[in-house]
């Protein structure tokens, strides 16, 4: 593909239309993947050298690994829906883009953690699956089977993904090299989630501001389901309060900026 | 089964497609590639090609609803993922096939009544019989209509278009020898991981026959739609060197619309045979032929 440098790239000249056109394309998602992910097989380079894990940290991170599995499983069962519902070419163009994120992250993370010996990968995220993720599955397949395409949104690019960028970084502040650059490329892929479902919420809100009930009340029902499951997660990287702070910090930030407080 | 799955993973789909046949392309095709003036100039022949083109768009929507509604049904996490990566080509092909809409000359603001006045309505009845299937998390039988059904006639379809269009029209020759490549994946999946499902369920087996025998009744009724149509100035055009287009043993620059149909017709239907029977199937002919 013509590599076009993202970096450059200035949406603010461009029309709304013209704006959609490019960022919810094919193109422009390989454009923006090939920098990060281009020889780097299973979101790692091979110069990067595997530092030694004592054993109950090698136990925190498959915990934590078989939760993101589990949270990707989840974004992958939610983004194959949304595609389905969404009300234009270019939302179901970007949502296959998301698609084969949340499929390569699933793939990326059952791999690190073969890498570092867990043989039956899913029966061991079946067993160290908290309780709430699960549920919270639930509720966003939900969401997705009555086809409500705002409300899916929400909980899927904003909630999820949100919380996901905020536990990924801050997992990725203390962890181990590989799992450090393999969270680097998963970090970058859920940005542009969540500015997708800002963007295209904003967007919809700004134009019939009522729907701001309806996703208020959605927020009232997962914000305790959420928050209980990225606690956990904290809790299993070995988060520093200040983590905790700053994950509540950014998902109120962004609730904010959709007039959902 | 792992081992296999292993080939269709997304690092491997990273490697063969993004980073490997499509690399250095625009919408399939390179940067600097410009449909034929011929073509352009011509009213009825832009016309034809306009017609052939949303019939790839309606084909390829399906083909993107149908893989991206099969993931929640899929079985295992290989399966998951595999079916994401074709989510992913076939959006790629929604966006390749409309922007050549739009090369062609159609306005965004007119693409959707453009669609909706080409669309052949036995195309939509094909896709329609397919994604009930797919509506009703039927895994089994969405991807036999899915990888075997749909992308085996899409495959012969692009397979002709891209023989009949290599020296006339290089820049959609290019963007179809992309498509090719993707469905050949496609197939290549439904083959191997339908035909352990399959012993699996081998009740399911007469419900999905039934589907293949009405979408193939679609099909074919669509083909012959396709080449009544067929205007004789936007007939492929002869390969300069040989003064051949060859397919399959017919010449597409010499045959007339019925020889085409029946060599089309013919090669998919040869196909459905031979990839139905790998996965323990009997092709069923259409109850009432189109």
């Amino acid at each position: 593909m013509t590599t076009v440098d993202v970096d450059d790239f200035d949406p603010h000249a461009l029309t709304e239309q013209d704006f959609l056109d490019q960022v919810h394309s094919f193109q422009f998602w390989f454009d923006s993947v090939e920098g990060y992910l281009t020889d780097r097989p299973y979101g790692r380079p091979d110069a990067t050298v595997e530092e030694p894990i004592d054993d109950a940290r090698r136990d925190r991170l498959i915990t934590s690994l078989c939760n993101y599995c589990v949270g990707e499983t989840a974004a992958l069962d939610g983004a194959a829906g949304l595609v389905q519902l969404a009300p234009d070419r270019n939302s179901k163009i970007f949502m296959a883009t998301q698609v084969v994120d949340e499929a390569r992250h699933l793939e990326v993370f059952l791999h690190r953690l073969r890498e570092l010996g867990v043989g039956d990968p899913e029966r061991e995220i079946e067993r160290r699956a908290q309780p709430a993720l699960v549920d919270f599955k639930g509720a966003l397949l939900d969401l997705v089977a009555e086809g409500d395409w705002q409300a899916a949104v929400f909980a899927q690019n904003v909630i999820l993904e949100t919380m996901e960028y905020t536990v990924f970084r801050l997992h990725a502040s203390t962890a181990d090299a590989v799992t450090k650059d393999v969270l680097a490329g998963v970090i970058a892929d859920e940005r542009r989630h969540a500015g997708f479902g800002e963007n295209d919420l904003g967007r919809a809100l700004a134009i019939d501001p009522s729907g701001r009930v309806r996703l208020r009340e959605i927020r009232t029902r997962l914000d305790a389901m959420v928050l209980g499951v990225f606690e956990a997660a904290l809790a299993d990287i070995g988060a520093p309060v200040e983590g905790h702070r700053q994950l509540a910090s950014e998902y109120l930030d962004t609730v904010e900026r959709l007039g959902l407080t | 089964m792992a081992e296999f799955l292993a080939q269709y993973s997304i690092q491997r789909w990273m490697e063969m497609c993004p980073q490997g046949y499509l690399e250095d392309t625009v919408y399939g095709h390179e940067p600097d590639a410009r449909e034929p003036d011929e073509l352009l100039a011509d009213d009825d022949e832009r016309e034809a090609a306009i017609r052939t083109t949303v019939s790839l768009v309606v084909g390829e929507r399906c083909a993107l609803a149908a893989s991206s509604g099969l993931i929640n049904a899929a079985p295992d996490h290989a399966s998951k993922r595999f079916l994401a990566t074709q989510t992913l080509d076939e959006a790629r092909h929604v966006e390749i096939f409309t922007q050549r809409l739009y090369d062609l000359g159609v306005k965004k603001d007119d693409l959707e009544s453009t669609i909706n006045r080409y669309a052949n309505p036995n195309l939509v009845k094909f896709a329609e019989t397919l994604l009930e299937k797919v509506d009703a998390g039927d895994f089994v039988a969405g991807v036999v209509g899915q990888n075997i059904v749909l992308e085996g006639m899409a495959f012969t379809v692009f397979e002709l278009l891209e023989t009949g269009n290599r020296e006339f029209n290089p820049k959609f020759s290019q963007t179809l020898k992309g498509t090719i490549a993707d469905e050949r994946r496609h197939v290549g999946f439904g083959e191997n991981r339908i035909g352990s499902l399959i012993q699996q369920h081998p009740e399911k087996k007469p419900e999905i026959e039934r589907m293949q025998q009405e979408m193939t009744y679609y099909m074919l009724a669509t083909f012959s739609d396709s080449f009544s149509n067929v205007d004789p100035k936007s007939r492929p055009q002869p390969d300069a060197a040989t003064g051949e287009a060859d397919f399959h043993g017919t010449n597409l620059a010499t045959a007339t619309p019925e020889e085409m149909e029946a060599v089309l017709a013919n090669t998919v239907l040869g196909e459905f045979k031979s990839r139905l029977a790998r996965v323990g199937l009997e092709y069923q002919t259409p109850t009432v032929p189109a």
